[in-house]
């Protein structure tokens, strides 16, 4: 628990990091009120939203705050939709594909030897095959894919750089002698791992989290771009793909595609910061590298 | 990277100290250190190799929807009214497309076709073109963008880097810091589009698709060469201002991890002149990681970049994937998949063999 908090009052010290945090922690707010937002929006235009109407491609003015699309829908509803998704995304995959990294690393590393050898191949084969061609081809030949079908092969393909990390910091970490103390009270490897050595590895942990996270958002964004992805979901590149498809860029509609990137751009924004700031608190020979 | 050099470093001291009369093959090994480390890294390289592309095959073979099957169903249909030749059909098809016997026989009629023939079957929407042939004619205009984007932002954000890491407390240095921090993670695909959007369409100022004027006839001329370079300046460039901070990032927390060390300072104390210490001390001894992370990035070129590709409906690798998608061109898409495996490995590989010789501390440490 102190080391919790610890970790809490950290974060508190360094601009970077807590920075990052207030912006994740906006985005997701705003991604997670999207039902009431929307409300809101449904209001003030007077009708649903994400229905089609017949004012297509109104630029961005009072009554339409990022312009309609092609169908006459309302793209800051819609970008609102997007941002759910996309988020939601980050969640399945990003965490299912740390878990399995944690597990594996701890495992290996921990357990050393022959397993150490076997999963770490396992780990660099996984690291080689590129995940892009494989997910479109399995989004085009598989007819109907759901959100979370993708988020699963998006876990599956992405957990072992993750891995590789926490390997590397849990083999550091297991020859300090709070480690032995541990063993020789005998407590057994879960307990080593989980009361010992992964809190001690929080922030590491957060990070895989995130680069995962960002990683599946920008993968299903790159699906939906092109258009293939689940269907009958509408995430940010969704979105980018009606505006090129459309022709949003000739027509000059800036609203239906200024508006996924720019949130899309934030939350990487955050989470790089997040990164450069937990760097810096596990590794205080960077303080002076990351400059001002 | 670090820990690859040290790891071979390791190993290469370790089979030195044993140079102890030993027979036979170890005798050999330990006799011959560089060779041995080439031989066992080119071992690696083919296993992974196979292990990469026979995982893909299995995936592939897995998914649901075997696109030849339905090619050859809506054959069948055509063909109702002969019943032998729709057999005979189907059994063609099968054949050519390696769809005889159980998944183990159609995996080594896989890998003898690839590895013997180095073919990669035909094309399904282009049969009996080879897949191959697809490949090879869109593999230079990938080549070409994405190799000089590479090395153009690797060559900048090198020097950048050097430059930011050597003025370290200039505030010009710590506020482009900021700007690589943010731009650095940002996909390539959301600058290309903004940049269409704004120099393309709105001020017509560059080209937005193709790699050059339909009207253009092609070869070494003039003009159809400046069209060309028109063409890939926008794709080029959205690649490179988002790239060129990756590097200069890494390039600059090594040079300033350099800058604490002692001999920077012994350098200093002996009088020599700052220019010197910059480019002789400190960038030299920070240029490694970066040789890394370029031969990283050529692995990857192979990848093509789809989404920027796509959006310029630039004729490359990346665009070829997604058509070959939407057609269920089975061939073309495992092609284009193990030609990205195989340029990742290969990067990596010569990486390996690379490093000795351009680090002279890897080189003693044998």
């Amino acid at each position: 628990m102190r080391r919790i908090l610890g970790f809490f009052r950290a974060i508190g010290r360094s601009p970077k990091l807590s920075l990052g945090l207030a912006l994740l922690i906006i985005v997701v707010v705003v991604g997670f009120l999207n039902g009431w937002l929307i409300g809101l929006i449904r209001t003030h235009i007077g009708a649903d939203p994400t229905a089609v109407s017949p004012n297509h491609w109104v630029h961005p003015n009072g009554k339409y705050l990022l312009g309609t699309d092609q169908y006459g829908r309302d793209v800051a509803a819609m970008t609102l939709d997007g941002l759910a998704t996309s988020l939601k995304i980050g969640i399945i995959a990003g965490g299912l594909s740390t878990a399995i990294a944690i597990v594996v690393a701890f495992v290996a590393a921990y357990r050393g030897g022959l397993l150490d050898s076997f999963l770490s191949a396992i780990t660099d084969f996984f690291l080689v095959i590129p995940t892009l061609p494989l997910l479109i081809a399995y989004s085009a030949f598989a007819k109907h894919v759901s959100l979370l079908q993708v988020g699963v092969i998006l876990a599956v393909f992405s957990w072992p750089g993750a891995a590789r990390t926490i390997r590397t910091q849990v083999l550091s970490l297991r020859q300090r002698s709070y480690v032995d103390l541990a063993k020789v009270t005998k407590l057994n490897t879960f307990e080593v791992i989980f009361a010992e050595l992964a809190p001690n590895m929080l922030g590491f942990l957060a990070l895989g989290l995130a680069y995962a996270a960002v990683a599946s958002m920008f993968a299903l964004i790159g699906l939906e771009v092109i258009g293939l992805g689940p269907s009958g979901v509408i995430d940010l590149g969704f979105i980018l793909n009606l505006a090129t498809s459309g022709g949003a860029l000739t027509l000059g509609a800036w609203g239906i595609f200024v508006a996924p990137i720019a949130i899309a751009s934030v939350v990487f924004f955050a989470l790089t910061l997040i990164n450069v700031g937990l760097e810096e608190k596990y590794n205080p020979r960077l303080r002076k590298v990351a400059g001002g | 990277m670090t820990e690859v050099s040290t790891e071979t470093a390791g190993a290469q001291t370790e089979s030195a100290t044993v140079l102890v009369a030993r027979q036979g093959v170890r005798g050999w090994f330990a006799a011959h250190p560089l060779l041995t480390h080439i031989i066992k890294r080119f071992a690696l390289y083919i296993l992974t190799l196979w292990a990469a592309i026979s995982g893909t095959f299995l995936f592939f073979r897995l998914i649901p929807g075997n696109p030849i099957d339905a090619y050859t169903q809506n054959l069948a249909q055509n063909y109702v009214y002969n019943q032998k030749a729709n057999h005979q059909i189907i059994a063609h098809y099968n054949q050519v497309f390696g769809l005889n016997g159980n998944l183990f026989t159609q995996y080594t009629h896989y890998l003898y076709q690839l590895v013997v023939n180095h073919d990669l079957g035909p094309s399904l929407i282009n049969y009996p073109t080879p897949a191959w042939t697809l490949i090879s004619n869109a593999l230079p205009w990938t080549l070409g963008l994405l190799l000089v984007a590479t090395i153009v932002a690797w060559v900048l954000g090198l020097l950048l880097g050097a430059a930011t890491g050597w003025w370290r407390r200039n505030p010009v240095s710590g506020g482009l810091t900021y700007v690589g921090t943010a731009i650095t993670h940002i996909p390539y695909y959301f600058v290309a589009l903004l940049g269409v959007f704004y120099l393309g369409y709105t001020h017509s100022i560059l080209p937005t698709s193709l790699a050059y004027d339909p009207g253009v006839v092609m070869g070494w001329n003039w003009h159809f060469m400046t069209s060309v370079v028109k063409h890939a300046l926008l794709p080029a460039c959205s690649i490179i201002f988002v790239s060129i901070f990756g590097h200069m990032l890494g390039m600059r927390f090594q040079m300033i991890m350099t800058l604490g060390e002692d001999y920077l300072n012994f350098a200093e104390a002996k009088g020599l002149r700052p220019n010197v210490i910059m480019r002789k001390y400190a960038m030299r001894n920070s240029f490694l990681p970066q040789v890394t992370a370029l031969a990283i990035s050529l692995g990857a070129v192979f990848n093509g970049n789809v989404l920027v590709e796509n959006l310029f409906k630039y004729p490359g690798v990346g665009h070829l994937l997604v058509q070959a998608v939407g057609n269920l061109d089975y061939n073309v898409i495992m092609g284009v998949t193990d030609l990205g495996i195989f340029g990742v490995l290969t990067g990596a590989f010569l990486l390996d063999l690379i490093v000795p010789v351009i680090d002279p501390r890897i080189r003693r440490a044998r």
